[in-house]
């Protein structure tokens, strides 16, 4: 464990200095938020403030977990590095360990400095435990894109991920409601995708103080899929990389 | 003009015996190891043992089975039959416990870190490793460790490769190809380092198509091609046995059948009155002619490189072969 930990502290700090990933992760979210976040309207029985808080941490947090996996790991398979890393002692699922791990440090900034702009600069108001419930929710849930990154990451090559990649990413990111609350026929759809259920988790402790089994069921089967993706995926190229 | 091709069998034969001849456990041993694709035999009954502190060129043409093998020694391939043992264990588990250093030509490096860094992290994964600062001046990358590993040449790449292979300290170091993309220089200067490494007692196994690397830094060569052994020795044996003196001379009236007879011939050409000869033994060659009262002029008697013999190997086993498998192998 020691060797997948040294992995995944020079993975972070890696990241750290990637503009790309500080732009798509935490400046594009906390712009969005400093310029929609006092919008008078709301959403999900929320204030619009504290949907657009939900929408913009798990917006950041998604794209942290997902876009920027995908595409690295593609490359770094191509690369070789993976296959470089297997000639050392670490254990054979280290990169992805490392790579999950990695997900699960750097996704947590860009929640908590929405949180705060939604506390101190749109001024939602709630219980200390609703505020750690729903970073908590978000959190965790979109870790479960972090295995989807894996599974995309390892069956793709560098160029045909890139696309796939912005394609979910701007699926996931609208018809899950992480932009704008949805309505009609988009929302029926919407319903169904793994983002919705984050968002509907978090609006739904805010609102009520509970959440409906059905989202918490709708998180675990997409997270069983990926998983399962990731799996194979990685599995049926353990001859090559 | 002719040409003929003796068969060099006899010389051959006993090729697998070599490394059973020296003393303690293997450190590699392949058993009738083959790896199948469909049709195509990238490896085929591959049997050799590599014993400790030897260094060993695995030396063969483009598509041979070089990396294939050293692939499945390091445990990125499975064989499609046959085993293969590393340090009495199997190929993963041999990786695992840090044994092995290994440089391949399809290793990559991670971007967006210094080298500094990227030799800090390898070493810290290795049990018992070499100082970080030893490690960059062995390999010859101290000067530019501070510098981001995606913005080197393609050389100082190659080099921090090396750097990740030798930072482990390890037993046995495996280097695919290890002096592509390097200058002349820079080959040389890796070679002396590379000495420095083994000098210890270390096990070296490196897969080249370079003739006078082989030739130069091993002391022992297994020739492969398409995925078969077909000699093993030093050098020195390696050129003996491919007939290594090329003799030639001028005749008034040349015989072919006379020729083809004589001893110690291993490939024979006739340019109008001059016969060239390659010989794994010039001075019988040479007797048999006189003693058969031709009176050649012009006698020139020579070593053939290892490249010659090189060729004259893996020739034979591309015509032993004949041209109806050409295209099932690689």
């Amino acid at each position: 464990m020691g060797g997948t930990l040294a992995l995944t502290k020079a993975e972070i700090s890696r990241l750290r200095r990637n503009k790309r990933y500080m732009i798509f992760t935490v400046a594009l979210p906390v712009m969005f938020y400093l310029i929609f976040g006092k919008s008078q309207t709301t959403g999900y029985g929320v204030s619009f403030a504290a949907f657009y808080m939900v929408g913009m941490a798990s917006f950041g947090a998604f794209s942290g977990a997902f876009n920027n996996n995908t595409i690295r790991i593609s490359q770094e398979r191509k690369d070789g590095w993976i296959r470089q890393l297997r000639l050392t002692p670490l254990p054979a699922n280290a990169y992805v360990v490392a790579k999950v791990l990695t997900s699960m440090v750097t996704t947590v900034p860009s929640i908590l400095i929405v949180f705060l702009l939604g506390r101190f600069y749109a001024h939602v108001q709630m219980p200390i435990w609703k505020w750690v419930v729903c970073a908590v929710a978000i959190w965790i849930g979109t870790l479960i894109f972090a295995a989807l990154a894996v599974a995309l990451g390892y069956k793709l090559n560098p160029d045909s991920v890139q696309p796939v990649t912005i394609v979910v990413f701007f699926a996931f990111s609208i018809f899950g409601g992480l932009w704008f609350p949805l309505s009609g026929a988009l929302a029926k759809f919407g319903e169904f995708t793994p983002t919705y259920q984050i968002v509907k988790i978090s609006t739904d402790v805010i609102a009520q103080g509970s959440v409906a089994l059905v989202n918490v069921i709708g998180l675990v089967v997409w997270f069983a899929i990926f998983a399962v993706l990731a799996t194979f995926a990685v599995r049926s190229t353990a001859e090559t990389v | 003009m002719g040409q003929y091709q003796a068969g060099y069998a006899t010389a051959l034969s006993s090729a697998a015996s070599y490394g059973a001849s020296r003393g303690g456990a293997p450190v590699v041993s392949f058993e009738n190891v083959s790896k199948h694709y469909g049709n195509l035999h990238a490896v085929d009954g591959l049997t050799l043992d590599l014993r400790h502190g030897e260094t060993v060129a695995l030396l063969g043409p483009n598509g041979a089975g070089k990396s294939t093998s050293l692939d499945m020694l390091l445990a990125l391939r499975k064989p499609t039959s046959g085993r293969i043992e590393m340090f009495g264990s199997d190929p993963y588990h041999a990786v695992k416990s840090g044994r092995v250093g290994a440089m391949l030509q399809s290793g990559g490096l991670m971007p967006e870190v210094t080298v500094r860094e990227l030799v800090t992290l390898i070493t810290k994964l290795h049990p018992k490793p070499e100082p970080v600062e030893t490690t960059l001046k062995r390999a010859g990358i101290a000067q530019f460790a501070d510098q981001r590993v995606d913005r080197l040449s393609g050389g100082q790449t190659q080099r921090v490769r090396f750097a990740l292979a030798i930072c482990g300290q390890s037993e046995l170091i495996v280097l695919d190809e290890p002096t592509t993309a390097m200058d002349v220089e820079t080959r040389r200067l890796f070679w002396a380092s590379m000495k420095e490494e083994v000098a210890g007692g270390r096990t070296l196994l490196f897969a080249t198509h370079y003739l006078e690397e082989a030739d130069q830094a091993a002391d022992r060569i297994l020739v492969i091609n398409r995925g078969r052994l077909l000699a093993d020795g030093t050098p020195a044996e390696i050129k003996q046995r491919a007939g290594a003196k090329r003799l030639s001379f001028k005749l008034d009236r040349v015989e072919e059948q006379f020729l083809l007879g004589l001893p110690g011939l291993v490939n024979l050409e006739i340019r109008h009155d001059v016969v060239q000869i390659q010989t794994s033994d010039s001075d019988a060659t040479l007797y048999a002619v006189l003693d058969a009262g031709h009176r050649p002029h012009e006698i020139e008697v020579g070593s053939l490189g290892l490249e010659q013999a090189f060729i004259a190997i893996t020739a034979e086993d591309d015509a032993a072969n004949g041209n109806a498998h050409a295209g099932e192998t690689i």
